[in-house]
């Protein structure tokens, strides 16, 4: 016994001396940024591109360490866990909301767990076709479709990703329901979209850009408020006839719940700083993307979007019915 | 000629100083990386994948180029080695490769898969540069339902893959696909045998499950008789191959290289197999097949080229459509996503120079990587001169890093001693690794195809026979299947197996 | 066939292969089966555990036909302390760090051989956890903390 309470006191010693790190001194040493998905994958870019310029302005590295699996739930749940210092910090998109209504038990209760830094930026989608699918405009598009909903075949990414949360939103939108088809990821779904194997989808940016721009699919709508500097032709879903549609992959920072104020307002000023970088502004124009404006990359603008956010798609994958455990 | 001008911009690309050094970084680490035992070539391009973002796009390119090729080479010398083999396509290399090491013969594999894989690489190259864009269209024509068919002709393949009781391949194959379904169905979300495991989601991982089955699984087969085993390793015969292998590798090294070719290009998981159906062609044609699985030249040389070839040609679908065919090529598109490159169908056209500069600096990188290794094979086969005692808590060391290295996820490594455990079982009961193997990168590939074709075609299995390349496709299997079956065959094959039965 | 007599090694095999084949067959069951056309989660699965435990039985069934060589000696020690180091590497390496979870994960794979002395697993294990943070930790930065919070102050 007496072993035991020594141990517990020596941990006890230990956690105390950790415990407040310095919030004037901050940052002392390396940051480490957690992406919940694989190296190469587009978070896993915004946030290698963000993390470079941040770490300029911070004057310590900053990170990045690629935790995947399970939607990303497994590295927000690292994050959750981590010593709330400053040094280990979360880089998670929309699932980050839609993770709260998708799995039934997570390890982490989302809107207690996490400090918010600021978003970082929203990637629209796109709403796209095979490129011989019949219809030529988005209200060709859905007329089509309700009339054709037994042979008309959507593709998506699988459970939790973008593609498929659009496509849910996209079919709740319009009132009919289509015969999903899952893939394990992007790649084999535009593979089969290119090959004309499957009809619509509605995915990223950042994976549709450079298709069609290349004539290989077909584009109907973007989902942001306002059309693409890159396709000015192209319309919003609002304008082309799903008034209110819109859908973006929007991406925030996060920090372990418990994080002193002063070093999350810290990392928000670096992290506004690096929004303003004309690096990272071009790279993200390539992507088809804008980093998120000043007011938007502040915590108490994240928190807001997570909160709307969590609102907002509950009722849509609850319709769906689909979980992802 | 348009090819000869596209490729002397390419090697005016790739040839600069400033990339051939780049290159030649790439193969040295990407080799000197893959070759620390557990470490394969997912590992060590994950590890490796952030140098190469400070550089600029076609440089960066370059050197991660010549990191998979040496990655790839890297992985394939500690299959041979140590039966180590981090990579679903080196772990067919081992069952032969490790044979020949056992038998003296380390070197001999090592420069058999080595030149095997660059006169692959130089014929892969080429077709990627000459046929890129209508061998695309091919691709683009496999759906779901010739998928299906597709696996189907590797799984009944996989027969070959045994050199033991059949009945026991058969069930290590049924085995290995009901592991490849751990994870969440991606139809409907559902968890399904991960045991409540929220860490198993993603299913299994490979190398994981690789290193323990297969390297782990004979540390232990090597420490259970310590005082009285030979020390094998130390006999090592010659270090090239004899004229006479240079006669039986010849022939295994076109066909595979025509089998890996093909299968490369397909995006859907079809160059996983180019080694296996490699493999067992060479099996099935020999007129030794007893020498399978007992260290026979073909089954080193014929799954090598298949295996570098189809790597090759895997670079197909990324260049021309910008779709990755396997997970290393997801990687790439990531680095070129970070240099601010986005792949789409119309890289050859806007960046001429990186096109044709990646294709040229894949040759480069082939040669490379031939004349960086045959020197190296003296030291590679001086290692198994290493006792064994001490190399072992080598490969435990590296192993565990490698395996957290791909997910940072700890349950990888507690798969990793699980595995070790199932390995060794395997192994006392007289059970091949191989057939598991084959079934585990198989199993999610031939489910997912399957209900996928039949949700496509609303229900209707005669899909699999109305679409004209999944016929054949399954027509090929039929006939695979007869051939097994033919009393004739049988009879020779029971000679092969009767020292088992 | 002059008696009843088993080859152990492929009956327990059979056995074995049988056991896991029910084993997810039990667990598939617990999963929505759907139909041939609309499969579920749980077809495929039961289909091949079914194949699986079918294959088990004809091995257990043909080992009281043939028979094989035994099953040799056991890596008892090995098995002992093999397959703890990765489970102790991935126990540690978050909270102790990188550098004390190799150095005791090779230490604990020293020890597998009799032929090991403790100075020498000991030399052995530092020299590589030197090499390992040199080339993993250093040279290709890999972002594991080199300490964990265990162990730092």
């Amino acid at each position: 016994m007496t072993i035991l309470k020594a141990l517990l006191g020596a941990v006890a010693a230990v956690s105390l001396f950790s415990a407040p790190a310095s919030a004037q001194t901050y940052p002392e040493r390396t940051i480490t940024v957690i992406v919940p998905f694989s190296a190469g994958g587009p978070t896993d870019t915004v946030t290698r591109l963000v993390a470079e310029s941040m770490s300029k302005d911070l004057g310590q590295q900053v990170i990045v360490e690629n935790v995947g699996g399970a939607g990303g739930t497994l590295g927000a749940g690292r994050v959750a866990q981590a010593e709330p210092d400053g040094y280990t910090l979360l880089l998670y998109h929309i699932g980050m909301a839609t993770s709260a209504t998708l799995y039934r038990n997570l390890a982490y209760d989302t809107l207690n767990a996490f400090e918010y830094v600021g978003l970082v930026t929203e990637v629209p989608m796109t709403i796209v076709a095979r490129k011989d699918f019949e219809p030529n405009d988005l209200k060709g598009l859905i007329e089509y479709v309700k009339a054709n909903k037994d042979t008309v075949t959507v593709a998506n990414a699988g459970i939790g990703a973008a593609s498929h949360l659009c496509g849910m939103m996209f079919m709740n939108a319009i009132g009919t329901q289509l015969t999903t088809v899952p893939y394990k990821g992007t790649g084999p779904a535009m593979t089969d979209l290119l090959g004309g194997q499957v009809d619509i989808m509605c995915d990223q940016t950042t994976n549709t850009t450079k298709q069609i721009q290349g004539g290989t699919i077909k584009a109907y709508a973007v989902t942001s408020p306002k059309r693409l500097k890159i396709f000015p032709d192209l319309p919003t879903a609002s304008e082309a006839g799903l008034p209110g549609f819109e859908v973006g992959i929007w991406h925030g920072l996060y920090a372990p719940k418990g994080t002193p104020p002063e070093v999350t307002d810290r990392l928000s000023k670096s992290l506004q700083k690096a929004l303003k970088d004309e690096n990272v502004i071009a790279r993200f124009a390539e992507l088809g993307t804008e980093p998120s404006s000043e007011a938007d990359a502040t915590p108490a603008a994240l928190k807001a979007k997570l909160e709307s956010e969590i609102a907002r798609w509950k009722p849509v994958i609850e319709a769906a019915g689909e979980y992802a455990d | 000629m348009d090819l000869v001008s596209n490729l002397a911009l390419g090697f005016a690309t790739a040839a600069s100083p400033a990339n051939l050094l780049f290159c030649l970084i790439g193969v040295l680490l990407g080799t000197l990386i893959g070759v620390l035992p557990g470490i394969g070539a997912t590992a060590t391009i994950a590890m490796l994948l952030p140098i190469t973002f400070q550089l600029e796009p076609v440089s960066s390119l370059i050197m991660l180029a010549g990191i998979y090729y040496g990655a790839q080479y890297g992985g394939s010398t500690t299959a041979i080695l140590i039966n180590m083999p981090g990579e679903s396509s080196s772990a067919v290399t081992a069952i032969d490769g490790y044979q020949m090491a056992r038998n003296g013969r380390a070197g001999a594999a090592l420069a058999i898969a080595a030149l095997g894989s660059f006169f692959a690489g130089t014929v892969a190259t080429f077709l990627v540069a000459i046929f890129a864009p209508p061998l695309t269209a091919i691709a683009l024509e496999f759906g779901a339902a010739e998928y299906f068919s597709l696996m189907i002709v590797g799984l009944v393949s996989s027969v070959a893959l045994a050199h033991g009781s059949i009945v026991k391949a058969l069930a290590m194959v049924a085995l290995g696909l009901l592991l490849g379904l751990v994870g969440t169905d991606i139809y409907t979300g559902t968890p399904r045998f991960t045991l409540g495991i929220r860490e198993y989601a993603d299913g299994l991982n490979f190398v994981g499950l690789a290193v323990g089955v297969f390297g782990i699984a004979e540390i232990l087969r090597n420490l259970e008789s310590e005082k009285t085993r030979e020390v094998l390793m130390a006999r090592v015969t010659d270090l090239m191959p004899s004229r006479d292998d240079f006669k039986r590798m010849l022939a295994p090294i076109l066909r595979g290289t025509v089998i890996g070719s093909a299968l490369g290009i397909l995006p859907g998981g079809g160059a996983i197999l180019a080694a296996f159906a490699s493999y067992t062609v060479e099996k099935r044609i020999s007129d030794r097949p007893q020498d399978f699985g007992r260290g026979a030249v073909a089954g080193v040389a014929g799954p090598e080229s298949a295996n570098n070839a189809g790597a090759q040609t895997s670079f197909i679908p990324l260049l021309t459509l910008g779709i990755p065919a396997n997970p290393v090529m997801a990687l790439m598109i990531g680095a070129m996503i970070i240099q601010g490159i986005v792949p789409g169908p119309n890289v050859a056209a806007e960046q001429p120079r990186l096109f044709w500069g990646i294709i040229a600096s894949m040759w480069i990188g082939n040669l490379m990587l031939v004349v960086l290794n045959l020197p190296l094979i003296g030291l590679w086969v001086k290692l198994l001169k290493v006792p064994y005692f001490i190399l072992f808590p080598i490969i435990m060391a590296f192993s565990s890093v490698g395996v957290y290295s791909v997910n940072a996820n700890v349950y990888d490594l507690y798969a990793v001693a699980f595995f070790g455990l199932v390995g060794y079982l395997l192994l006392k009961l007289r059970c091949e690794p191989a057939p598991l193997l084959l079934g585990f990168v198989l199993g999610p590939l031939l489910e997912e195809n399957l209900r996928r074709a039949m949700i496509l075609s609303r229900g209707d299995p005669t899909t699999f026979f109305t679409r004209p390349i999944s016929a054949t496709l399954l027509a090929i299997a039929a006939v695979v299947l007869v051939v097994v079956f033919l009393p004739a065959v049988k009879a020779k094959r029971e000679e092969v197996f009767v020292e088992e039965d | 066939m002059k008696s009843i007599s088993f080859d152990t090694t492929n009956a327990l095999c059979g056995g074995l292969l049988t056991a896991v084949g029910l084993f997810f067959a039990w667990q598939s069951f617990g999963l929505e089966l759907g139909t041939a056309f609309r499969m579920g989660p749980g077809y495929f699965p039961l289909v091949l555990s079914g194949v699986l435990t079918l294959l088990g039985v004809v091995i257990l069934v043909q080992s009281a036909r043939v028979h094989g060589e035994p099953m040799g000696p056991i890596a008892i020690r090995g098995m002992l302390f093999i397959l703890p180091a990765p489970i102790f590497f991935g126990l540690t390496v978050r909270g102790l760090g990188f550098v004390p979870a190799l150095f005791f994960t090779a230490l604990i794979a020293c020890f597998a051989s009799h032929r090991m002395r403790p100075l020498w697993a000991v030399a052995l294990s530092l020299a590589l956890t030197v090499f390992s943070v040199l080339v993993f930790s250093y040279g290709l930065q890999l972002p594991y903390q080199r300490f964990g919070p265990w162990v730092r102050f």
